[in-house]
């Protein structure tokens, strides 16, 4: 059986340990300290005389502290130890861990404390693809007299070192640290181990030292920046224990996913925990729309980087064209020595679109036209990038192929798996490929751009141009998508303009984004909320009853709750409000049976068989967009929407949900309150035109 | 010197360049080693234009690297973030004007405008995708 693991997290550093705080090097497991995607800590077990510890319990203090209570020996039936041992863990810009040994007796106690240190500074790439791994000559280099363990590893100039310090004496050797604790009666022996992380840059100085950037970082009180990050929330008022355990979580991870990329004054979220702790362009992108209501300084900020980071010439290893918005960045020895292309990688057809539409709907929220007018230059080259580059065939649509054959992505769209863009029996189509999602976003942000460019950058010709392009692409998307046969839109068109007739969650982006005509949203309803679908916990990626469809699979039948957050979201925008709260109900009956932090994907299994949400292994928790998701979907069954200088508040919520209070939602209104009561017969169903 | 760092260095001086915002500026100093030697080259950036003077002032960004890692990024063989990440290129001081700065180097000659690579695509010509297939990497 696995064992549980055990995690802390700050900025893109983390650590995740078994439940007695170890960790034994495994290749292909996240487990370790990492940091910059490198892993620092590969091996790091404690002994007390020579025996293991066992996990009595633990106090998850919070997501960048947790304390273990341990006694010596293996797991028996009756522990009645003499010893017990606490290990304090707390991660901010270096892994810390207090170690207190107690003695429990009445007699004086000689103890060997050993903790055993190794790492292999793996790239977090290697952990993700086995057999790619790496046989790195590390450098050891013990100093008792330091009291210090350096661990050392050079690849021509690149460089990274760990440095484990004690501050109670103690024997240093290659593998580890030994202690020798004499403890009085009753009394405590404790230390301290410090292990500092350097990324070398110039001089052997960490490179991080010789940025402005970094310079004025100030260095926060962890606890109290949390405090102030959840004081800055609006605060909600329920009965439902479980709603309101699942709205503080949220926010919580949150915090937990922000860090401070290396052109960055300020914090912006990583993907999530252990895959995407970096900067992932759409995740970043997709949490600050679902975060707008509630922790809405995360917006600007990814904004701004994203708009330094604009691609800026062709290049096929990584992808890149001018104006386009970046996929991923990593600073790890697999991006730096291109085995990945990651150092910058540009390989997604949706980041671009959904740069606009973030700004626009950013500026909705805040009422922030000076961030407009600052970003004007990235965001008109964005919008151009729609037409030139996105668009590769010239048919009007954007599409993607990739031109790194080796290494690039197969779909550079949000289902990246390499067969997630299917037909319903399982035929793939060749690139260049234009799925139907991405076409909703191409949409949505030139209309969204014309709205700036009357409003904020005083282009009113621009802004028609725009609007003209955004009505003759919904007029040749509801042609040359739309399967009249099966009343719903294609899943994607293939590079001779035929229809992949996969059936997919991607039909709700389609309403969110409003390339739908009113009549054709019914339809759409009734399939997301048909038995194929919608699992009972949410929408599956891909409905059941194709020939490809897996419930394990993760665009091909699980279910994922920032899809579902999106989904609900359309709905509500073509007033299938009883639908949106349903797919609501089901998200949050998940958070609450998961308890812990909203996972990535589920499995698509239906909820009347399984009764409680499967998680996959494949899954990462927590992970920016799902935790963003859960709170989009209170969001929208309270119906919050930003109209002129004022917050539109229309509740329509799951029955069962009792009244809820929003209290204190931040926008260009100040601070706005939101009421809701659910009716105890649910949200009477709006029964569209086609049934 | 027709290095085609120097190259590059002269060229930025001519004329205006699009691809930077207008409210970009700053200034930049290259540091380029060789044999023991540096030369210094400043640019200051305003305006979407680069001007050029050969003299080792103070500046927002310094960048450090020998001549032949700045060759390698002039001809696009290897990209200023990589090289970055490789500590063959150190930076110092404001790292937001190197990724602005990043889109005044020449790509690889070789890179195709998407619509290029949709023409010569075999699965335009009918054939099959070759190539592993890359799925997500989380």
């Amino acid at each position: 059986m696995r064992q549980e693991r055990v995690h802390v997290m700050a900025g893109n550093a983390f650590a995740i340990s078994d439940a007695q705080g170890d960790v034994e090097g495994d290749p292909t497991a996240p487990t370790g300290l990492f940091s910059w995607d490198t892993r620092f800590l590969a091996h790091w077990v404690l002994r007390i005389d020579g025996e293991r510890l066992q996990a009595l319990s633990r106090d998850d203090v919070t997501y960048f502290e947790t304390r273990f209570f341990l006694v010596p020996g293996t797991a028996s039936h009756y522990v009645d130890a003499d010893v017990s041992v606490i290990r304090h863990r707390s991660l901010n810009d270096s892994f810390n861990e207090r170690l207190i040994v107690l003695n429990h007796s009445p007699e004086p106690a000689e103890l060997t404390v050993r903790m055993e240190i190794g790492t292999d500074f793996a790239d977090i790439a290697d952990v993700t693809k086995p057999g790619s791994v790496r046989d790195r000559r590390v450098e050891v280099v013990p100093d008792s007299q330091l009291r210090q363990l350096r661990l050392r590893y050079r690849r021509e100039r690149f460089g990274r070192e760990a440095v484990v310090t004690s501050t109670e004496p103690v024997e240093v050797d290659e593998r580890g640290m030994t202690f020798r604790a004499q403890i009085e009666p009753h009394g405590q022996w404790e230390t301290d181990l410090h292990v500092g992380m350097t990324v070398r840059g110039e001089g052997d100085r960490d490179m991080r030292a010789d940025l402005a950037t970094h310079r004025l970082h100030v260095h926060r009180d962890m606890r109290e920046d949390l405090r102030g990050w959840l004081e800055r929330a609006p605060t909600l008022v329920t009965d439902n224990n479980s709603l309101q355990g699942t709205y503080q979580r949220s926010l919580v991870d949150l915090a937990a996913l922000r860090y401070e990329p290396l052109s960055s004054l300020e914090r912006m979220p990583v993907g999530g925990l252990p895959w995407a702790m970096s900067l992932y362009g759409r995740d970043a992108l997709v949490t600050c729309l679902q975060t707008l209501p509630f922790t809405p300084e995360l917006a600007p900020v990814v904004l701004r980087l994203l708009a330094l980071l604009q691609g800026g010439q062709l290049d096929d290893t990584y992808e890149e064209e001018p104006g386009k918005i970046l996929a991923e960045l990593r600073y790890g020895e697999a991006a730096a020595f291109g085995h990945e292309p990651t150092t910058m990688y540009y390989g997604a057809a949706d980041t671009t679109p959904l740069f606009v539409i973030l700004l626009d709907e950013y500026e909705r929220w805040s009422g922030d036209t000076d961030l407009v007018r600052e970003l004007r230059h990235p965001a008109r080259l964005a919008l151009d990038w729609i037409d030139e580059y996105g668009d590769s065939l010239g048919d009007g649509y954007v599409r993607y192929q990739r031109r790194n054959r080796h290494q690039g992505l197969v779909n550079q769209c949000w289902k990246d798996s390499a067969e997630a863009i299917t037909d319903r029996d399982g035929r793939q189509p060749e690139a260049p490929r234009a799925t139907c999602e991405v076409q909703g976003y191409a949409y949505a942000a030139k209309l969204r751009g014309a709205r700036l460019a009357r409003q904020v950058w005083g282009d009113p010709e621009y802004g028609d141009r725009l609007e003209r392009e955004a009505a003759q692409l919904k007029q040749r998307f509801n042609t040359d998508f739309w399967l009249a046969d099966r009343q719903y839109y294609a899943l994607a068109l293939g590079p001779d303009g035929a229809p992949v007739d996969a059936l997919t969650s991607n039909l709700g982006h389609l309403l969110w984004s409003g390339i739908v005509p009113a009549e054709r949203a019914g339809a759409l309803a009734e399939h997301l909320l048909g038995p194929d679908l919608l699992s009972g916990w949410g929408v599956r990626t891909l409905a059941a009853g194709q020939r490809v469809y897996n419930p394990v699979g993760s665009h091909l039948g699980a279910v994922w709750p920032w899809d579902n957050a999106i989904v609900a979201s359309g709905l509500r925008r073509y007033h299938f409000d009883a639908e949106a709260a349903r797919i609501a109900d089901g998200m949050f009956a998940m958070a609450a049976r998961i308890g812990g932090p909203a996972p990535e994907v589920i499995a698509g299994y239906p909820r009347t068989l399984t009764k409680y949400p499967v998680q996959l292994p494949i899954a990462g928790h927590p992970q920016a967009w799902s935790s963003g998701g859960l709170l989009m979907l209170l969001a929208t069954v309270l119906g919050l929407r930003p109209c002129g200088d004022d917050l539109l508040v229309r509740p329509a919520l799951p029955a069962g949900l009792g009244q809820i209070e929003l209290l204190d939602i931040p926008g260009k209104w100040g601070r706005s309150d939101a009421y809701g009561r659910d009716r105890a017969d649910g949200v009477p169903t709006r029964r569209p035109g086609l049934s | 010197m027709t290095t085609p760092a120097a190259k590059l260095i002269g060229r930025l001086e001519s004329g205006r360049h699009p691809d930077l915002p207008e409210s970009t500026s700053g200034t930049v100093r290259l540091d380029l080693r060789e044999d023991g030697r540096t030369e210094h080259w400043h640019l200051t950036i305003a305006d979407q234009q680069v001007r050029v003077d050969q003299r080792g002032d103070d500046a927002d960004l310094v960048l450090r690297a020998d001549r032949a890692v700045f060759d390698r990024i002039a001809t696009g063989a290897l990209h200023p973030a990589a090289a970055l990440g490789r500590n063959d290129l150190t930076v110092h001081g404001d790292i937001r004007l190197f990724m602005m700065l990043r889109r005044l180097f020449p790509g690889p000659p070789n890179a195709r405008h998407p619509r290029e690579a949709a023409d010569s695509t075999p699965a335009r010509a009918g054939a099959a995708n070759s190539g592993p297939a890359a799925g997500s990497q989380r």
